[in-house]
């Protein structure tokens, strides 16, 4: 075996592979650098060593009156914890329906399911916020994670990887157990779809925790905004006070949640990119 | 305790296809069936509508007297043992033994007990702390039988559960589901496509096609009256031959040509198929290679086309006047492939078939 080649090519990837994780990290390495130095440092342009305006730009985003990022922390972590289960959790049952029972209208109701898939939010958010208005949950958090429940592409993935994961002579069998449906789900189904679930409630998580279309439509008051609004407004606010510091800690503070998400369960993101499509 | 009964039972599908369209069967109690035949036969399905995983279109099922067609399969009472052991993957043995127990708020130690008492019999012990996927493929199949006799149910299913095992690994566990049925004296439905288990478990075998019950009987009596061709061909191993013959008047009752043969037969019934044709059939071991049996003639000279040597026995697989034939003879009296034999055809050995309607004579 010449093994001159090979040898080459392991260069080769390792260098598209530096490249490639110097784009991913150089971002996050601007930023937190930024987040360590004062707005006029700032201003003269970018460097690679951290200035010494940690603590005086923390103290700046927490002392703000008109920028709650306490509460926004809050609300973002209530409303993404609470999407990722209501998503997870009632697109695996609805997925559940479709695959494990047979009945009339079953090919339809994917056809349905699907199409919504492809219907952009922004197409259904008139509807939306007037529905809610009617309904008076104008400024508050459920209109955020309830919808969370109808989560078509979460509902697709959980079906494939029933498909391929969840035989239905495990039903079966729960059943001349002398267990109910809902009991079978809870406790023979939902166990076997954990890595599905796992991977889907981060996707689910992260997506809602980054969200601005909805929370900016549906949340006027200071006190209910998460953290996405409370980014926007800062850095629509008033040019004279226009703090640049203050603007990248405040995105630092809100994107280190997801990192930890990310770091903590890497090996389930890795795994979900296989998971679902692998039919055994 | 319970026995089984289906009454004009039908089942349909939602496409239209019926794959069963009108069972009558009445299994005993505490009796050993085996429902046996080629795939898609409707065994399974049948197997399904006793647990109530299938729902019944027409008809009436009942378990010991009560009509079960509404019944929901939680409260039928019945156990079942599925081809791929349908074991909780995420649940240690024990847990999946017990699983049934919980819900049916069977008392801790109680549970324990019977636990205990299917892997004592089961050879279970050492693993009941282990999840399913450390488990070798007859382990988990143990598991699958523990898991069932531990609700202690009146009717035991098992759907072809022995499928997915090596052949050796096949045998040990066939002995071991009979000596269980002993044991527990419960009614036992058992499905397969391998006569062989059939013919060793059963205590009575239904032979099935297209949905219809063929024979319903004891395994000696399937082998030695097959009700038609399907069951004699289905029923043993090599199979029945078949030969097309003609029905001639001959002394002492009427002879079945083909061939250069004539095989005498003292069957009167055969008066009305005079000069028409039949099928006969001679299972492969009542074809004698042994020179005792050529004293009462019928005997043919056939070409070997293939042989197989068994150890104390071997198969030849002969041409004879254009139609292949099996003969099973002990191995002393065996030739080789490509040479010409001597067999005696046992005449009280033969099985004669009406030719339109497949059915025995």
């Amino acid at each position: 075996m010449d093994k001159k080649p090979s040898h080459a090519r392991t260069v080769i990837a390792y260098i598209v592979l530096i490249i490639l994780t110097f784009l991913c990290l150089f971002f996050f390495y601007i930023l937190i650098v930024n987040a360590t130095r004062s707005h006029p440092e700032i201003q003269k342009g970018f460097s690679f060593i951290p200035g010494h305006s940690l603590m005086k730009n923390l103290r700046s985003v927490l002392n703000d009156a008109n920028i709650p990022v306490l509460s926004g922390i809050k609300n973002s972590l209530i409303v993404s914890s609470l999407s990722a289960i209501l998503a997870t959790y009632f697109s695996a049952l609805t997925a559940y329906g479709l695959y494990a029972y047979d009945f009339k209208l079953k090919k339809p109701a994917f056809v349905f399911i699907m199409l919504i898939l492809v219907m952009p939010t922004q197409v259904s958010a008139m509807g939306f916020i007037n529905l809610i208005t009617k309904m008076g949950m104008l400024n508050t958090l459920y209109p955020l994670f309830l919808p969370s429940i109808a989560a078509p592409a979460v509902f697709y993935f959980m079906y494939s990887y029933m498909q391929s994961s969840l035989p239905l002579e495990l039903v079966e069998a729960a059943r001349i157990d002398g267990s109910n449906e809902f009991h079978t789900f809870n406790r023979v189904v939902i166990p076997i779809m954990k890595p599905a679930l796992a991977v889907q409630a981060i996707f689910a998580f992260v997506s809602s925790w980054n969200n601005y279309f909805i929370p900016a439509l549906v949340i006027s008051e200071n006190n209910k905004k998460t953290l996405p609004i409370l980014i926007a407004a800062l850095r629509s606010a008033d040019f004279l006070k226009f703090d640049m510091g203050k603007v990248y800690m405040l995105i630092t503070i809100a994107i280190v949640p997801i990192i930890i998400v990310y770091i903590a369960l890497s090996k389930y993101i890795v795994a979900g990119v296989a998971l679902g499509g692998v039919k055994e | 305790m319970a026995g089984i009964t289906f009454k004009n039972v039908v089942k349909t599908y939602d496409n239209g296809v019926t794959v069963v369209p009108d069972l009558n069967l009445e299994i005993k109690d505490k009796e050993f069936v085996v429902l046996v035949g080629p795939s898609g036969c409707g065994k399974s399905t049948t197997l399904r509508m006793i647990a109530g995983l299938e729902s019944i279109t027409d008809g009436e099922l009942y378990i010991g007297d009560k009509l079960m067609n509404a019944v929901a399969p939680k409260n039928r009472n019945i156990a079942m043992v599925f081809q791929n052991y349908a074991l909780y993957p995420h649940l240690s043995v024990y847990k999946n033994m017990t699983f049934a127990l919980e819900l049916a708020k069977v008392p801790k130690d109680e549970m324990k007990k019977k636990v205990q008492w299917a892997a004592e019999i089961l050879g279970l012990e050492p693993y009941l702390d282990r999840k399913p996927k450390a488990l070798s493929g007859g382990q988990r199949q143990r598991v699958a039988l523990g898991r069932a006799m531990v609700r202690d149910p009146e009717v035991f299913l098992l759907d072809e559960p022995l499928s997915n095992l090596d052949a050796k690994l096949r045998t040990e566990m066939r002995s071991q589901i009979s000596k269980l049925h002993k044991r527990l004296g419960t009614t036992f439905v058992y499905v397969t496509h391998d006569q062989t288990e059939a013919m060793t478990m059963g205590d009575r075998i239904c032979v099935m096609k297209d949905g219809i019950i063929q024979q319903f009987d004891t395994p000696q009596n399937l082998y030695d009256h097959p009700c038609n061709l399907f069951v004699a061909g289905f029923i043993g191993s090599p199979q029945m031959n078949f030969v097309d013959a003609t029905v001639e008047k001959a002394d002492g009752g009427y002879a079945l040509c083909f061939g250069a043969a004539r095989i005498v037969v003292d069957r009167p019934e055969l008066a009305e198929y005079e000069g028409k044709m039949v099928v006969f059939g001679i299972r492969p071991e009542d074809l004698h290679a042994e020179p005792a049996f050529f004293g009462k003639g019928n005997v043919i000279d056939a070409y070997i086309d293939l042989d197989e040597m068994m150890g104390s026995e071997s198969y030849l697989y002969l041409n004879y006047a254009d139609q292949k034939l099996i003969a099973r003879v002990p191995a002393r009296y065996a030739k080789r492939a490509e040479e010409n034999i001597s067999l005696a055809v046992d005449a009280e050995k033969i099985h004669i078939f009406d030719k339109d309607t497949e059915k025995a004579i």
